[in-house]
This record gives C-alpha cells, sequence and structure tokens, in this order.
C-alpha cells in the first residue's frame, strides 16, 4: 500500500525494455494481504486508541445507576448508543470495556510469551532430555481445557482481571513454547549459528545475539494471535461471572447484563458483541499481515 | 506399531497423573476450611469437624490425594458435603445434556466445515473463495455466547418458533428435548465450522499440491474426482488430529453455551458446586472432562499411528 501510495503521487514512467506485466501481476497478487494487514492495523488503533481516551476521559460515568436515564434508546442527545436498564451510558461502558480487553488480552499474551520463549529457547538449545520434559509437559498442559482450568482458577483464587491474565498465560504459554521451539530449532541449524559457535561464542550469547533477532518475527505474529484469543476468552470468562467484576467493566460482562432483560432492549445485546468482533478480526487480520511481512515462510504455509 | 502405541499410553498415563496432582493442588491448596465454608457462618465447632472427619478432610493433603485417586480408580468418585449425593450419579444425569450439545455441535461443525473449506481450497485467488476467507475470518472472531444469544434474540425472542432457553428433559418429551437443543447446537456448530474450515481448506491446499494428484489426473480422472476420491482421503489424515485438538476447545464452547441457555448440563454443575465449594464434586468432574480430552487424544494417536505408517517412525 506504501509502495502504491507512493508510485500514485510520482508518476514513474516505466523505462523502456522492461517488461512490466510481471511486476504488475506481483503486486495483484500482495494486495490482498496487504489488504488485512491495513484493516487490521486500522482497527486494532481504533480501539487501542478508545481504550487510551478511556483512561483521561468518559463521557459519563459507566458505574453510576441514574434511574431517570434507564433504557434510553440509541441516538439520544448525550447517550448516542442509549443506555442500560439502570441509566448507564453504553458508549462510557463500551470504552471502559475496551480497556479491559486490552489490558487482560495483551497482559496473558506478553506473560506467556516471555514464559514460552523462555521455555522454548531451552527445549531447542538444551540436551535431548530437556527438551523431551518440556515438550511433553506443553503437551500435557495443551491437553487440558482451559475453560475449565479457568473455572477453577477462579473459583479458588477469587475471580478479578489478575487471576484472568493469569488463566490465559496458563493456556497459552505451552503454544508458544511448541512455537518458539521449532522457530529456534530452525534458526539454530543455520550456518552463522556455526559459525558464531566456532567463533567462540557462548550458548547465551548465540540465542540472545543470534537466535532472537531471527524469531522476533514468530514472536511478534504469535503476540497478535494469542492477543486476540485472550480477549475472546476474557469475554466469555467475564460473561460466566468468573472474569472481571465491576467498577471494571467487560464486554463480556456487558453481554451478560444485556441477556438478563433481553426481551427489553435488544440493541443491548448488540453493541458489545460488535466491539468483541471488530477487535478480534482486527488482532487477527493484522496477524495475518503480520506473518506475510515479517514471516514469509510461515506464509507460505498457512496459506 | 507396539513401540509407538506404548509410548503414547505411557504419555496419556503421565498427562492423568501430572493433570490430577496439578487439579487437587489447585482446589485444595487455596487454603481455608472447607467444612466450615459448606457449613456456613452458624454452624458449631463441634458439627465442623464432623463433617471434616466424615469426608476425611481432616487428614494431611498427600493422604487425601492418594484417597481420592484410589476412589476414582475403583469407580468411586465421591459424595456431595450437602446432598450426599454420588458424583459418579450427578454426573451421569448431566452426560444426557452435555453429550449430544457437544457432539452433535462437532458434527454440525465438521458438515459446515468440509464442503465449504473444500470449496475455499479450489477458489483460492477467485471472489468467491476471498469472500469464504473473509466469512470464515469473521466467523473466528465471534464469541459462541454472542452468536448464541442473537440466534436466541431471532429465534426465540423475535419469531417465536423456538426457546429462548430451558430445558425439556428427554424422559418427558423427546421433541421437546430436541427443541431445546437445536439454538445451542446450531451457536456452537457455527462457530466450530469457522475455526475447521480454515483448516480443512489449508489441508486441502497441501493435498491439491501433491504429486499423487497430478498423477490421478493424468490417469484420466477429472479435477473434481481425483480431489474427493484420492484428496480428501489424504486430507482426512490431519483432520483427524485437528478434531481432536478442538476437543478441549470444543468443551470450552460447552461450557459458555450451557450458559447461555440455561441448560441443566455438566459445565453448569462445575459452575454451581464451585460456588459452592463442593470440593470434591468439582475436583472429580474436572478431572473426569481432562480423562476424556486426554483419551480423546490417545485414540486420535493412536489412528494416526494405523492409518499413516510414517509417523510411526519419525516420533
Amino acid at each position: 500500500m506504501m509502495t502504491m501510495s507512493k508510485s500514485s503521487r510520482i508518476p514513474v514512467p516505466a523505462p523502456p525494455g522492461v517488461p512490466a506485466p510481471t511486476t504488475a501481476s506481483k503486486k495483484r497478487r500482495r494486495l490482498p494481504r496487504n489488504a488485512s494487514l491495513i484493516i487490521g492495523l486500522v482497527l486494532t488503533t481504533i480501539f487501542l486508541a478508545v481504550a487510551l481516551v478511556s483512561i483521561f476521559y468518559l463521557p459519563s460515568n459507566p458505574n453510576i445507576p441514574v434511574i431517570r436515564n434507564r433504557l434510553l434508546p440509541a441516538g439520544t442527545p448525550g447517550h448516542w448508543l442509549g443506555t442500560d436498564v439502570l441509566g448507564r451510558d453504553i458508549i462510557a461502558q463500551l470504552m471502559v470495556g475496551a480497556r479491559t480487553s486490552i489490558l487482560v488480552g495483551a497482559g496473558g499474551a506478553t506473560f506467556s510469551l516471555i514464559l514460552g520463549t523462555i521455555a522454548g529457547l531451552a527445549a531447542a538449545a538444551s540436551g535431548k532430555m530437556t527438551d523431551e520434559a518440556i515438550s511433553r509437559g506443553a503437551d500435557i498442559m495443551l491437553s487440558i481445557p482451559g475453560m475449565v482450568t479457568a473455572l477453577v482458577l477462579a473459583a479458588t483464587m477469587g475471580s478479578g482481571a489478575l487471576t484472568t491474565i493469569l488463566a490465559l498465560t496458563a493456556f497459552f504459554t505451552p503454544s508458544f513454547t511448541r512455537v518458539i521451539r521449532s522457530a529456534a530449532i530452525g534458526v539454530l541449524n543455520e550456518d552463522f549459528i556455526t559459525a558464531a559457535k566456532l567463533y567462540g561464542r557462548g550458548k547465551i550469547f548465540v540465542l540472545a545475539r543470534h537466535v532472537l533477532p531471527n524469531i522476533a518475527g514468530v514472536m511478534i505474529v504469535q503476540f497478535t494471535l494469542y492477543f486476540a484469543a485472550g480477549i475472546l476468552t476474557e469475554a466469555g470468562l467475564s460473561y460466566l461471572g468468573v472474569g472481571v467484576h465491576r467498577p471494571s467493566i467487560s464486554w463480556g460482562m456487558m453481554l451478560n447484563e444485556a441477556q438478563q432483560q433481553v426481551g427489553v432492549s435488544s440493541p443491548l445485546a448488540i453493541w458489545p458483541g460488535l466491539a468483541i468482533v471488530l477487535m478480534v478480526l482486527g488482532l487477527n487480520l493484522l496477524g495475518d499481515g503480520l506473518r506475510d511481512v515479517l514471516d514469509p515462510k510461515l506464509a507460505r504455509r498457512a496459506s | 506399531m507396539a513401540i509407538y502405541a506404548l509410548r503414547k499410553l505411557a504419555f496419556f498415563l503421565g498427562a492423568v497423573f501430572i493433570a490430577s496432582v496439578a487439579i487437587f493442588l489447585l482446589i485444595r491448596g487455596a487454603g481455608g476450611n472447607v467444612a466450615a465454608v459448606v457449613l456456613g457462618k452458624s454452624a458449631t465447632p463441634e458439627a465442623i469437624n464432623a463433617l471434616a472427619h466424615a469426608y476425611g478432610l481432616d487428614r494431611p493433603l498427600p493422604v487425601q490425594y492418594f484417597e481420592w485417586v484410589r476412589g476414582m480408580l475403583s469407580g468411586d468418585l465421591g459424595r456431595s458435603f450437602r446432598t450426599n449425593e454420588s458424583v459418579a450419579d450427578l454426573v451421569t444425569a448431566r452426560l444426557s445434556v452435555s453429550i449430544p450439545l457437544a457432539l452433535s455441535g462437532l458434527i454440525l461443525g465438521l458438515i459446515i466445515a468440509i464442503p465449504v473449506g473444500t470449496y475455499a481450497a479450489r477458489n483460492v485467488g477467485t471472489p468467491s473463495g476471498a469472500l469464504l476467507a473473509l466469512v470464515s475470518q469473521i466467523g473466528v472472531a465471534v464469541p459462541v455466547f454472542w452468536a448464541g444469544i442473537l440466534l436466541s434474540l431471532l429465534f426465540g425472542v423475535r419469531l417465536g418458533w423456538l426457546p429462548t432457553g430451558g430445558w425439556t428433559d428427554w424422559s418427558d418429551s423427546v421433541w421437546g428435548a430436541i427443541r431445546s437443543l437445536v439454538l445451542p447446537v446450531l451457536s456452537l456448530g457455527l462457530i466450530m465450522a469457522a475455526v475447521l474450515i480454515r483448516y480443512v481448506r489449508s489441508a486441502v491446499l497441501d493435498v491439491m499440491n501433491q504429486d499423487y494428484l497430478r498423477t490421478a489426473r493424468a490417469a484420466g480422472m477429472t479435477r473434481t474426482e481425483a480431489l474427493l476420491k484420492v484428496g480428501l482421503r489424504n486430507a482426512s489424515l490431519p483432520l483427524v488430529t485437528i478434531v481432536g485438538l478442538q476437543i478441549a476447545e470444543l468443551i470450552g464452547g460447552t461450557v459458555i453455551i450451557e450458559t447461555v441457555f440455561s441448560l441443566p448440563g455438566l459445565s453448569r454443575m462445575i459452575l454451581a458446586n464451585v460456588a459452592a465449594r463442593e470440593v470434591i464434586v468439582v475436583q472429580s468432574t474436572v478431572m473426569l472432562i481432562i480423562i476424556f480430552v486426554i483419551g480423546v487424544n490417545l485414540i486420535v494417536d493412536l489412528l494416526y499411528g494405523i492409518l499413516d505408517p510414517r509417523v510411526r517412525s519419525t516420533r
């Protein structure tokens, strides 16, 4: 897209004798992929901006009931998406919900990225025994249904944003470990690693200086995709009542509250769901687009 | 094959053991006097001690763990503190809701995903292929409970064709039970389909680039014939694995959908007992689910070993 806009601003005549069709067809084939990157980036940026704004400014307090304002329809001045059954502004709640989604989703993805990278690198670079132990451990954790574990975790630790982040970390770390391990093994088999080792570089140095930068693309892509998965899971847990609680607000919690009076005002059940879909869609598109740019090998396999 | 099977079996046993320790520690290690919580504030210390003693809660944790495992192995899953019902009976009663729900959801997902995914793979780069990719991309982003809420709004509230929630038991009316399962199964199946379409598509795409497909075409089959007779059989191998991996996802979806439609299934029982601190009911039920999931994966691995000799040697 960047190259496209550049070429549209500065028209460069094609040099004579150079076959233009090949580059043109190449560009056309890459276009849908780039489109997913741009749509993903736009959606993600919008939600990040909304979450950021919600820290400084909210149209009204999303937690204080105002009974005379209950169930205002969308389009009411001051409450453009209406209010819920307790008269709380929908837009304000959606804004705080964006903050919760991003905090919990990114939190879970970050912790599991860190733990998964450490475990994955350890598995890839250590001996067969360590590798086997870490890999089998990850397999076992993957075969435990996450939703059920999260319920138990919420029951024993008390539910809240921190517990949800912890639950997400427990689900995602084994997947990260596997991906990082196989990516790192791929890099460790390259010739320049042998060269570095022959030069006398230590294991940690090789991992930090040579392996990490080469798997950074994989890490970024995976982070984006699990960020999205984390938002979906958080919404589900909050819907079940074992995620975050007021004064925190989650889109999943809003849907739970809306469902209690679905017959009364169904639009209330629309907005939070739409927010979840757009945010998750945005991150997934961004992840797919980034994969195409950062990790062409994986992209070819995935498509 | 025998060595491969033994190794998989050893993994199964190891996984079940580790999971059981983890679940036990997670539920019991949280601290607090379980008996006191169960009996409530008005209970006398004597009553609390009596309950703790009756259920063995006053013994050291390792002893309790081994007692629990011994009970599980001999088919005794323990009893509820409050009602003294056996966990086995509680679970069995709920399975008549959860199993039809989860199974039909998975089957519906596959029925949609296999033809649609195959079609999407055959039409890569065309507008209809791109549209399908977009639809499944959106479908993956839809939370299963929102799909449930929207379907119940449309078919339950707006059109009034089906119940918005609740359960009619099989013994009261088979038709009523089916009616109360239609929307939950539809929500679960549609979301499963969105996830599965992407896997089917890439599995079929992989197969389409293989030499044997070209051979089949060279032998005189049409493109469709070759894909259906040769391709689909080969694409079904990775599909078996994916279904195994999706089991955990399926159970997660079932947990939520049972809540959306107020179905008295297994997961709602877990939720209620978690709130009531019925630790024995929770730990035994959760353990059963985990054994089921790991067991399905064991079967998938063994099937894979039988279907494709190559995996036996590489792993």
